[in-house]
């Protein structure tokens, strides 16, 4: 791939909201303090699923005929004049409004628009008062590592200056029971790459990244937080629900953004994985680190022991942290792991851990046999 | 930034097939009536009438799936390109207004009785519009990028142009892309009205296969889609370009 790449492309500002907080220092601090906002759902009967627990953001609720996920954006959403107007704007949502037809069912006003994905970055464009009316990035828990990738190499090849990425998703009763009836979810809060790791635990979240190209970003003195350095996705062809064994979408994926981004597989301090606790999907993924850096045993961290998995605001949110990771020279605890895979051993740590370098992977797998895989490069490093 | 229609593939009110096969038979203005009239049904689509054989997994899938792997088969089998022994990196965009949202509903009505006792698996697989490009990646061996988009105002060209940007970047050599959509579901307004059907396009770089071409689509910095030089408004202008040109 020979991949024509022309302007470098710069994350000046972004956002997270969690069940751990409503801010990206927020999760930080709680994340280095071991914290998890996994906990027994309230939000709906969970008595008959295989699991009671998930991450939910304290608070959230639905106002009139709209659905929670306007309280989410709410929260999320930085005042209008803060992104510029001209933003190209890409967001990601799996399911956007779905509460639409559990309080449909229970007899409460509630608008059908929401439904659809369209409605999200309309939404968006709205309270922002964006020119662009924007596009919804549909590929399920690597929706937003493949929205990022499309705005950086949008930027990149100068087809755009700005381009900003939403995502989100709600934990819903539609969801829920779902991965329930797959048996995908853990009864207790998950364990990312541990040997006693059962399934996953959802969890609810969202984020905004703003992406600029670099000579943009200077003219407005932004902050330099991080660049999206390369981006890869690929597909496993082999099974809808389930991950490849031997991890070749992943591998595709993690070659083709180290080629786009110009750096061999030394230049990797850490790794911020998918890291599920299903026992399919770790295992899948470590076979894949494993191909693509052989012994060297990258820093691998997972926070979905501690947010839950929130589908595809997942890579948004990683993102964000993966910056914060590069900042601070230091990963996490990966929440709920204590006990390692066999092939994790030495990858992953419950402690936090110093790094050392200017770039991270971070990677996201889905349904549909998806793969996607971004590599950052250190704020102030560009 | 130019790249080479070498396939299409579709299913729409008016029927289904391969542009190839289909040119030779229809009517084009009666083609282009169905395709546009709102109240016409889509086909029904088995396994036999799509592969021309028998696939099991076709049946297990939901409707919306149905319709767009279907589509991305006759794309392909257009192409030259269904059969194959090596998975091939070949990336994948299609555009919908409404995506699984009947799946969506169907699955719901097995997750009110008995509390989620009998929420469905296999639906719930399918309550994700990506799904069948998933499908489309296994039954041929595709393992480009994929992913779907939704918009506010679908003029059904934006798949394209994301796909010729994909080529244009040197991310991708052969993108397939289109749109898919059933019907408007009942819980959406009927205000809300979007084309119903699938057409995919095979788009490719190079003009090196033993395969003759459409023709060439075109991506301008201003992200107009031309066909053959000239400007396409949407999809459908695309789409009897293609057949006006055979």
């Amino acid at each position: 791939m020979k991949l024509r790449k022309q302007h470098p492309v710069w994350i000046t500002d972004m956002g997270v909201v969690t069940g751990l907080g409503d801010t990206p220092d927020d999760l930080w601090e709680s994340l280095l303090a071991g914290k998890s906002a996994i906990r027994p759902v309230q939000r709906f009967s969970a008595d008959n699923y295989h699991s009671g627990v998930a991450s939910c953001i304290s608070g959230l609720s639905a106002s009139g005929q709209a659905s929670m996920i306007h309280d989410l954006l709410d929260r999320l959403l930085p005042e209008k004049g803060r992104i510029p107007s001209d933003s190209h704007l890409i967001t990601a949502t799996t399911k956007a409004g779905i509460d639409y037809l559990e309080r449909s069912h229970q007899g409460e006003a509630a608008d059908s628009q929401d439904l659809l994905l369209s409605s999200f970055p309309c939404t968006v464009s709205q309270k922002l008062g964006l020119t662009d009316t924007g596009i919804n990035i549909s590929a399920a828990c690597a929706s937003s590592t493949i929205a990022v990738a499309r705005g950086a190499a949008r930027i990149a090849s100068g087809r755009t200056e700005a381009v900003l990425i939403c995502c989100a998703d709600l934990v819903t009763e539609f969801v829920f029971s779902g991965f329930s009836c797959l048996r995908a979810l853990s009864p207790v809060p998950c364990q990312p790459f541990d040997r006693k790791r059962c399934g996953l635990s959802l969890g609810e979240g969202a984020a905004f990244l703003l992406l600029m190209c670099e000579d943009r970003a200077r003219q407005e003195g932004r902050s330099h937080l991080g660049s999206v350095l390369g981006w890869g996705a690929a597909n496993d062809a082999t099974h809808i629900t389930a991950p490849a064994r031997d991890g070749c979408g992943l591998v595709q994926a993690i070659h083709q953004a180290l080629t786009v981004g110009g750096v061999g597989p030394e230049k990797i301090a850490a790794i911020s994985a998918h890291g599920t606790g299903t026992v399919y999907n770790d295992l899948m993924e470590v076979t894949a680190f494993q191909q693509v850096f052989g012994d060297a045993k990258i820093p691998i961290h997972s926070v979905k022991g501690a947010i839950g998995h929130t589908l595809a605001a997942a890579g948004g949110i990683e993102v964000a942290l993966g910056t914060k990771m590069l900042s601070e020279q230091l990963i996490p605890p990966t929440v709920g792991f204590s006990d390692p895979e066999a092939g994790a051993a030495g990858w992953v740590c419950a402690e936090s851990a110093a790094i050392s370098g200017d770039c991270l992977l971070t990677t996201n797998s889905g349904f549909g046999g998806i793969n996607a895989a971004i590599i950052l490069r250190k704020g102030g490093a560009a | 930034m130019i790249a080479f229609i070498t396939g299409m593939g579709w299913i729409t009110p008016a029927g289904m097939g391969c542009g190839r096969e289909l040119v030779k038979t229809a009517d084009i203005p009666k083609l282009q009536s169905a395709m546009c009239d709102p109240n016409a049904a889509l086909p029904s689509l088995t396994g036999k009438a799509v592969f021309g054989k028998a696939y099991r997994q076709f049946g297990r899938m939901d409707a919306y799936s149905k319709l767009g792997l279907a589509a991305i088969a006759f794309a392909l089998r257009d192409a030259g390109m269904d059969q194959w022994t090596e998975k091939r990196e070949i990336g994948m965009i299609g555009a919908t207004r409404y995506g699984c949202l009947h799946t969506d509903a169907d699955y719901f009505d097995t997750l009110i009785p008995e509390g989620g006792l009998q929420a469905s698996p296999n639906l719930f697989a399918y309550t994700l519009p990506n799904c069948f490009l998933g499908e489309a990646a296994i039954c041929f061996g595709l393992t480009g990028s994929d992913f779907m988009i939704s918009e506010t105002a679908p003029s059904g060209l934006t798949s394209l142009c994301m796909a010729l940007e994909s080529i244009a970047c040197g991310e991708s050599e052969k993108m397939l892309c289109g749109v898919c959509d059933l019907e408007r579901p009942t819980l959406i307004s009927e205000e809300d009205q979007a084309w119903r059907g699938a057409v995919f396009f095979l788009l490719e770089r190079d003009a090196d296969r033993d395969v003759s071409s459409y023709g060439e689509l075109d991506l301008t910095r201003s992200g107009q889609i031309l066909f053959n030089g000239g400007k396409a408004d949407d999809l459908m202008a695309v789409v009897l370009g293609c057949l006006a040109g055979m």
